[in-house]
């Protein structure tokens, strides 16, 4: 008997028109390790949430069919009696933290409390996970204090410990940086082989294809297809849903290397085999399908120039020291892991931070002697939370709070409004709240936002959080855009495969100093500054030299 | 009018709870920052009691001043428990019948929130401060009334007066544009009357 | 251990009493000068407070949550040593101005009053973990729904008072202006508090999910992991403590009688 079932499953949120989940019949086996792939806003979330009873029973709405979940009809299962079978991890570790606990074990162990188990058995239980997934040592931290992979670690361990028949996995690593990502995904290699039932919904293909027995593949709130990886990512109509193909499908099909069903593979193993059984050696460009920009930009006149800048936030803990960096107006991604002093950096340039020793120019113009509503004007700065800054009752207005700010006129600041907007594809969107938003359009808002005010300079801090492959591809083509106007575009990213297509400049930084920089293509063949920053390779340029490029 | 004090304890509007308080600490904080001579920190009292009922705001406000005396030691503002718990009842009796709507009518809500600061702050004020609120403009005003002999209520009931309706007008005239701004998924949760529709 | 509470664990002999030993103590403190109708009992037990601070090693974090009071406390000095409506007896002149023997001595009436209200407080906040407390609470029938608002607004109003300086920033970015006349401040309010408020929102949809699929708001009984018994000290000091309250209730029966 399948643990899952869902029959004729419709669902429609309250207040809206659309049916977030369109008539979906299913079946899970015990023991499955299913992934749900497709674009933002597919219903791939309302569906993980059919299974524990949220959708319909914590939202209300409008409902349609029936799904069972270990034999109990999920409509009418109270969630917290649902959550003894079913436990759900989602995006933000943030919320997912109870609040009620000031310690790591007591969070963890307050949904067996909740549950009323005995004393001993929560201590050993919480105990027993809490050792597996390595956080055993930050039992008595207090979980806010944590970093966003500890968090998320904390999470599953608090459902973990609830021992569920089926976990659902909702994006969990969408918010972490690459440490925290690996740190999770340690932690779901680990669950594939406790045969427990897991539903994994993901935006990073390689993963999900790795783990996953079957996948299913939605759009606009149905199920397009559901079978094994290799059959689903062997579609030929896979960007019709938001959604591209692994690095090893790519890089298979454009060899023509399939496997004897005629699919492509989707695993490292089979991919490596097939090279090597054909003798093939891949081109250095293969896979990547990235279209080379040509920013007008070449060499241009330096826009920022920073000389032996010191700077500390605690007087004797110094982040820089006599740090040197000219900018000109090439795309520039700035790279390195949390704590190498990125987000300190651009901050110096944006004028919230003041050098303690040295000097930053723009443009010729020393600007530690300038306010930060001096340079708005001139830098402008996507903060990388979105919800920092968004105020305004629709999307508009939003976007024209910083062109009104700096003085444009009411036509002017709107007409750079639409334009921003329609860059970052929210055309059409304008009279929307911006809370009615999904993430990933409010950062989409947030960037247009500052784009709108016509800087000389775009600072953007991780814009590709929380975007699939669509958002990512939107991203890329505004950074082209702006830079094509003459613009300086600085991002902070995590994303290596992004910083590989999108941009012509690379800085490596850790502990407070710039270890390398160059095109993407030198310094991604830097193997001991990478290591030394504690990065990873692309995707795609890992996988190249892997097959012998 | 039977369901005014309707109330759900569910999660989503536990929670609410919170968030409410840490919103009023930060009104406080940003009233601060931006040296405005005001308090606003009843706030998210308000955005409780306009969300979830009379009910919610009124535990909003008398939670609020708990965690207050709780962290700055003060027990004398746990006694002001009682007017925050007032002031959360009256904006939510007030929304629930209709005054959050519009701009112009959020001056009732307002009013009935200045009101019940006053009426239930201006008795505590005598008994434990002999009547002085510690607002220089608001003692000032009293210290007048006494020099002419006025009543002690009279002069303290003044006193709050002047302090109180002024900031709860502003504070529950943001409480309404931040409400505005609401997203529908958000208002959705605290719909007491919800239920879930059948599609088949 | 957050921001926002006041506790701190000095392993003192405070710190081990149970938090209902404290909380009667409190009341003790407040009751026996207001049922004892003299002045002279405030000095006793501000003294008594004042010694516990001392042996609790918390004397010196008392401090500045008594010396707010100060300014008040002088305000009412010199609002009812000047105002006081039964003031008749001139007690001494400062300039111009006659205070009055009446309105010092009711003055002083209040002064200490909120003083001993607050060191006596300051006992029980420094000393307690309000975790702990809330959970001896818990088990006593305490609701657990209202247990999760005081443990959680300690958790989770720090973590939004943080994003005030990143709100700041990020709004100076887009050429908001935070500093300059009354008008410009107060059309400043809106633009840093509302973002706050709407993600605190927001976030409060997926904390509840957060909260239901841990079983919260199950019927069942919940279980607690740790176990905090009354000790022997507990014992006999809430005894003495209740003893002292019927003392005086009696003794000022007894004298209103006669």
């Amino acid at each position: 008997m399948p643990i899952i079932k869902a029959e004729h499953l419709k669902y429609r949120y309250p207040n809206t028109e659309k049916l977030a989940l369109n008539d979906i019949s299913l079946e899970i086996e015990k023991g499955e390790f299913i992934g749900i792939a497709g674009r933002n806003g597919a219903g791939k979330s309302s569906l993980g949430q059919a299974i524990n009873g949220l959708v319909p029973r914590f939202y209300n709405g409008a409902y349609g069919g029936r799904v069972e979940v270990n034999g109990r009809l999920v409509e009418e299962t109270p969630v917290e009696e649902m959550c003894e079978f079913v436990g759900l991890i989602f995006q933000n570790p943030f919320n997912q933290l109870s609040g009620a606990a000031e310690t790591v074990f007591n969070e963890v162990a307050y949904g067996l409390q909740n549950l009323g188990t005995e004393p001993e058995i929560i201590l050993s239980r919480v105990e027993q996970v809490l050792k597996r997934l390595d956080i055993w040592q930050y039992r008595d931290r207090n979980p806010f204090e944590l970093s966003g992979g500890q968090m998320q670690r904390v999470a599953i361990a608090s459902i973990l410990c609830m021992e569920p028949d089926i976990i659902i996995l909702d994006e969990p690593t969408s918010q972490l940086d690459p440490q925290g990502t690996e740190e999770v995904f340690r932690v779901v290699d680990d669950l594939t082989e406790t045969g427990i039932t897991i539903i994994m919904i993901e935006q990073k293909l390689e993963k999900l294809a790795h783990y996953a027995d079957r996948i299913i593949l939605m759009s606009e709130g149905r199920v397009i297809d559901f079978d094994t990886p290799e059959k689903i990512f062997s579609r030929d109509d896979l960007s019709e849903y938001g959604i591209k193909a692994p690095a090893f499908t790519r890089i298979c099909r454009e060899y023509g290397l399939s496997l004897p069903d005629g699919t492509y593979p989707v695993k490292l193993e089979d991919t490596k085999r097939l090279f090597l059984e054909k003798n093939i050696r891949p081109l250095k460009e293969a896979g990547t399908g990235a279209l080379r920009l040509n920013s007008k930009a070449g060499d241009t006149e330096e826009l920022f120039r920073m000389d032996n800048v010191d700077f500390y936030y605690t007087e004797g803990t110094p982040i820089f020291q006599k740090l040197s960096l000219t900018l000109n107006n090439r795309p520039t991604a700035i790279i390195g892991q949390n704590g190498a002093g990125k987000t300190t950096l651009v901050r110096l340039l944006k004028g919230l931070l003041k050098p303690v020793g040295g000097s930053i120019y723009f443009k010729n113009d020393d600007i530690s002697k300038k306010t930060v509503a001096m340079l708005a004007d001139k830098v402008g700065y996507v903060f990388q939370n979105p919800d920092d800054q968004i105020f305004k009752y629709n999307v508009l207005e939003e976007t024209m709070f910083g062109p009104l700010n700096i003085g444009m006129s009411e036509e002017k600041a709107k007409e750079e409004a639409l334009k921003a907007l329609e860059l970052m594809g929210l055309k059409g969107r304008e009279s929307v709240n911006p809370y009615d938003l999904e993430l990933y359009e409010r950062k989409m808002t947030a960037i247009a936002s500052v784009v709108a005010m016509d800087t000389d300079v775009i600072i953007l801090d991780e814009p590709t959080i929380a975007q699939d492959y669509e958002g990512r591809k939107l991203i890329g083509d505004m950074i082209r855009h702006l830079s094509s106007e003459g613009k300086l575009v600085i991002a902070i990213l995590h994303d290596m495969d992004f910083v590989e297509e999108n941009f012509e400049r690379v800085i490596v930084m850790a502990h407070g100093r710039i270890l390398s920089e160059g095109s993407a293509e030198k310094v991604f063949s830097e193997d001991e500054v990478l290591s030394e920053a504690k990065l990873q390779k692309p995707y795609i340029t890992a996988l190249r030299e892997l097959l012998g490029a | 009018m039977s369901n005014i004090f309707k109330t759900k304890l569910n999660a989503a509007t536990i929670v609410l709870i919170p968030a409410c308080i840490g919103i009023n600490y930060l009104g406080k904080l940003f009233a601060q920052f931006l040296k405005l001579p005001l308090w606003l920190d009843c706030i998210g009292t308000c955005i409780g009691a306009a969300l979830g009922g009379p009910v919610i705001g009124g535990i909003c406000g008398a939670v609020n001043n708990i965690i207050y005396g709780l962290t700055t030691g003060d027990n004398i503002s746990l006694v002001y428990a009682l007017t925050s718990l007032g002031i959360g009842i009256a904006v939510g009796i007030t929304a629930r019948m209709g005054f959050m709507e519009t701009f112009p009518k959020s001056f009732v809500c307002a009013l009935a929130g200045g009101l019940a600061a006053v009426i239930i702050s201006t008795p505590l004020n005598v008994m434990f401060w002999g009547g002085t609120t510690g607002n220089v403009w608001g003692d000032a005003l009293f210290a007048i009334t006494q020099a002419n002999g006025m009543p002690v209520v009279i002069g303290s009931f003044l006193d709050e007066l002047v302090v109180d309706v002024p900031d709860k007008i502003l504070t529950v005239i943001i409480a309404f544009l931040i409400l505005k701004g609401l997203p529908a998924k958000l208002t959705a949760l605290y719909d007491v009357n919800a239920e879930i529709e059948r599609l088949d | 251990m957050s921001a926002l509470s006041l506790y701190v664990d000095k392993g003192s002999f405070l710190n081990k009493l149970h938090p209902y030993t404290k909380l009667l103590y409190v009341f003790a403190a407040i009751l026996i000068p207001l049922i004892g109708g003299r002045l002279l009992l405030f000095p006793f037990i501000i003294l008594c407070s004042l010694i516990l601070l001392v042996i609790g090693r918390v004397f010196r974090r008392a401090l500045p949550l008594v010396a707010f009071s100060f300014t008040l406390i002088i305000v009412i000095f010199l609002i009812q040593g000047l105002f006081y409506h039964k003031n008749e007896n001139p007690l001494f002149n400062i300039w111009i101005l006659t205070f009055y023997r009446e309105g010092v001595l009711y003055a002083a009436g209040i002064a200490l009053n909120i003083l001993n209200m607050l060191l006596s407080f300051a006992v029980f906040v420094l000393s307690t973990s309000p975790q702990d407390l809330v959970e001896e609470m818990e088990k006593n029938g305490f609701s657990p729904k209202f247990g999760y608002v005081i443990n959680s607004v300690f958790q989770i109003v720090p973590q939004m008072m943080k994003t005030r300086d990143t709100i700041v920033d990020a709004q100076r970015s887009r050429g908001m202006e935070t500093e300059g006349s009354l008008f410009t401040r107060i059309r400043a309010f809106l633009p840093l508090i509302s973002p706050v408020v709407m993600s605190a929102l927001i976030n409060t949809r997926e904390r509840a999910i957060a909260l239901e699929v841990r079983g919260f708001g199950r019927k069942n009984k919940r279980s607690y992991i740790t176990d905090r018994k009354k000790s022997s000290a507990d014992i006999v000091i809430s005894i003495i403590l209740a003893a002292l309250i019927i003392v005086v209730s009696v003794w000022r029966i007894l004298s209103c009688l006669s």
